[in-house]
This record gives structure tokens, sequence and C-alpha cells, in this order.
């Protein structure tokens, strides 16, 4: 009777171990479950938000294609309104809503690796502030027209984002590897950018991180038109 | 029997590890690159930056409308709204309107201080930014030279004014953040702002003809 009693607790025992065994492992496993299901749901929300940019960056190109034509319609009917015209043309070149092309440099950024004593650092990715200081460099040497991975810059853009995400204006995120374009006097930027003293923060990442900077001057860049906002509500000609 | 227990749990440990070990190794690899809170943050902006470009289309919208109507002077009158825009965004042209104005005095602030506040303010939608009488925009080079930082090539001397229009509360948000920043480093004496419901902007660019680009 004894020995069938100890049977007894032992197998409650035993049951209760399993249950809170069972209890462990499924707490342990629906952790991770979880965080996959919830970044799985960031991700898709970005790829949708992403594809609805993209569409709206493509109907506003073409909106503006079809209002340039109406335009010229407009031009060839009336000296007063081809002479408007004209002006508004240049406007447009220098604001970034033109396509351009002619001679310039191109600049590749590429992400490094990261180092055994980063400490989990970022400083191996190429950040927002990297390409702001690449693209105000090639300005000061007399550019005249850039794009950062086919993003034409315009006199309102910005430059934002973390980690390696480089945001600008109203684009999608930018990723490594970022190639910039800039039309103007080549020697004079790829002289710029071969001064050791320039981009001190890219060349120790150089040395740091491998961080990968090159450039070659071409004869020919291409560059796309502007393709997003350019609105000022709150500016008022004086 | 005893042999065959001890196979069981073998078996069921090992069957617990291997369902373990795989889930957390499809977190890795869907992490890999961005963390949720970048994406939450990349998400905002992509919010943000949808809704601008869908005024912008409403604005074509009408726009193209409107030259469609074939209505006399309607395409006069666009293109006069529009090269009055574009000289404003390009700084050819003095401009007012709401903002702030932003007084930085310190010893030692070099031009990349002065691009990143500049850079701010910009993504916080800046639509006119002046420095001390210098009209800047993005393109307008910013510089450290042996006689300190100049815009345009003009020295640009400590204290420096910055009169920023655009959307005053979002421009307020950057211009407080950046005072807190620049208040903890031992360069800066004083950084205040303050906003301004008509900042006034007199400073303009000159136009430069292009010279190596072509129109495609």
């Amino acid at each position: 009777m004894s020995r069938l009693a100890g049977v007894g607790v032992v197998a409650v025992v035993a049951l209760l171990v399993g249950f809170i065994l069972a209890d462990q492992v499924r707490s342990q496993l629906l952790t991770p479950s979880n965080q996959v299901a919830r970044y799985q749901a960031l991700v898709r929300s970005v790829q949708d938000l992403e594809a609805s940019n993209a569409g709206s960056r493509r109907q506003i190109a073409d909106l503006r294609a079809q209002i340039d034509a109406l335009e010229s319609d407009a031009a060839a009917r009336s000296a007063t309104t081809q002479a408007l015209q004209s002006q508004v043309s240049d406007l447009r070149a220098h604001a970034g809503l033109v396509a351009m092309h002619g001679p310039g440099v191109e600049v590749l950024l590429r992400n490094g690796v990261p180092g055994p004593d980063s400490g989990g650092g970022s400083g191996y990715l190429v950040n927002f502030q990297d390409v702001q200081d690449v693209v105000n460099l090639l300005f000061a040497q007399g550019a005249e027209a850039v794009a950062v991975n086919g993003r034409r810059i315009t006199p309102l853009s910005s430059f934002s984002g973390s980690e390696g995400q480089i945001v600008i204006d109203q684009g999608p995120p930018v990723t490594s590897p970022v190639k910039l374009d800039a039309i103007g006097d080549r020697n004079r930027m790829v002289a710029a950018l071969d001064d050791p003293s320039a981009l001190p923060g890219v060349r120790a990442r150089q040395v740091q991180f491998q961080l990968h900077l090159t450039f070659e001057g071409l004869p020919d860049v291409s560059l796309p038109a502007y393709d997003s906002s350019l609105q000022i509500p709150n500016v008022a000609a004086s | 029997m005893r042999g065959l227990s001890v196979w069981l749990i073998a078996l069921l440990v090992a069957f617990v590890a291997t369902v373990q070990i795989r889930s957390q190794a499809e977190v890795e690899r869907s992490l890999v690159g961005v963390d949720a809170t970048s994406l939450a943050f990349l998400i905002d902006d992509l919010h943000s930056a949808n809704d601008t470009l869908a005024s912008e289309k409403a604005d074509l919208t009408r726009l193209r409308a409107s030259l469609q109507s074939g209505q006399t002077g309607a395409a006069d009158q666009a293109l006069t709204d529009e090269a009055q825009r574009l000289r404003a965004i390009e700084g050819l042209v003095p401009v007012q309107g709401p903002g702030v104005v932003m007084q930085i005095d310190a010893r030692g602030l070099t031009a990349l201080d002065l691009e990143d506040a500049l850079n701010n303010f910009m993504a916080a939608h800046a639509e006119a930014i002046d420095v001390n009488d210098h009209r800047v925009v993005t393109g307008v080079a910013v510089e450290q030279t042996s006689e300190g930082v100049t815009i345009g090539g003009a020295v640009v001397a400590a204290p420096w004014t910055l009169s920023v229009i655009g959307d005053s509360a979002r421009l307020a948000q950057v211009a407080e953040l950046m005072s807190q920043q620049l208040r903890a480093d031992r360069r800066v004496r004083t950084a205040t702002y303050r906003t301004v419901t008509d900042v006034v902007i007199s400073s303009v660019i000159s136009e430069k003809p292009f010279v190596y680009a072509i129109p495609s």
C-alpha cells in the first residue's frame, strides 16, 4: 500500500515538473516568434509605404512633364508666354527640376567592417552626415548639380537618418553603397576629394573600419530631375 | 525499460532545443541591419513624406486642370507663380514669413557645426534661411578657412544669428533641441531662440549661370 502511495507521489511530482517545464519552454518559444511577427509587420509597413512613395514620385514626374507640355503649347501661341516659359525653364534647371548632364565626378561610399573594438557601434556604416559632407564638399568646389543614388539635390534638400539609413527629402531611405554624381569642374572636384584634410570623419573611419570611399572624374555624368515636393507654404515675397 | 526512458528524454530535449534555436535564428536573420525602433521612426518619416508628396500631387493636378481648361492667361499666371516660388526657393529674392530666429554666441565653432545646424533646420522643412545677412540654401558653400567660417566665400564671424522661415512650431522644436545641445558645449557662451510671426530675410544669392551642366 505504502509503495503504491510512493508511486502516486512521484507521478504527481513528475506531472508538476512536466507542466512547469512545458510552460517555461512555451514562454521561451513565444517571445522570439512574437518578435518575428512584430518585426515582419513593421517591415511590411515600410515596404508598403516605400511602394506608395515611389508611385507618388512617378506621378509627380508625369504631372510635371504634362504641365511642361501644356505650357509649351501655350508658349507657341504667345510671345509673352514664351518669354515667361524661358525664365521658368532656367529657374527649374537651377532648382533641380530638370534632368542634366555634363562632365563631373562619381563618388562611391560603401560600408566598412565592424572593428573588434567598435563596441557594437555603427562607425563602420555610411551615415547621413558622410553623405552631407561629401555633397557640401562637391558644392563648395563648384558642383552645378548633384544627385545621391539617383535622387537630385535641390536648394531645400536635407539629410537625416539613423545608423546606416540615409533619408534625403521625401524619398525612401538610401543605404550603402551610396553613389554621388556631380556635374562641374571634375579636376577641381577630384583634387578636393583627394585632399587628405578633406572629409575628416570619413577618412578616420577609412582607417578604423575600412569604410570605402572612391571617386573618379568622368566626361559625362547624367543626373535625373527632382521628383518630389518643393512646396514653401510659409514663404511670401517681401 | 530504463534505456528507453533515457532515449525518450534525450529525443525530447533535442526537439525542444532545435525548435528554440530555429526560432532564435529566424529572429536574428530578419533583424539584420535595422532594429525595430529605427523601423518605427522610418515608418513615421515615410508617412510624413507621403503626405507631402500627396499634397504636391494635388497642387500639380489642379495646375494641370487649369492649363487644360484653355482659360485665357492660365499659362501666364501659372508660369508667373512658379517663377516667383522658384526664385524664393533658390534664394534669389527677399522673403518673409513665420519662423524662428536663433542666436549662437560661441568661440571656436566650425563650418561643420554651422552645416549641421543648417541641415537640422532644413530637415524640419525650413523654407528660407539667413545667417548674419547671408542667404543660405543647400548648395551654398559653407567652408572652414584660416579666417574662420565662410558662407559663399564671405567670412561669418560669431555671434551667429540664424533667421529661419517655415512652420514655426516644427522649427521651434528643432531650435529647442539644438539650444540644449549647444549649451552643453564648452565652446558656446549663449544659444537662444525665439519664435517670430514675421521673419524678414532681405539677403539674396546671385544666380550663377551653368558652365558645365546641360539640360538632357
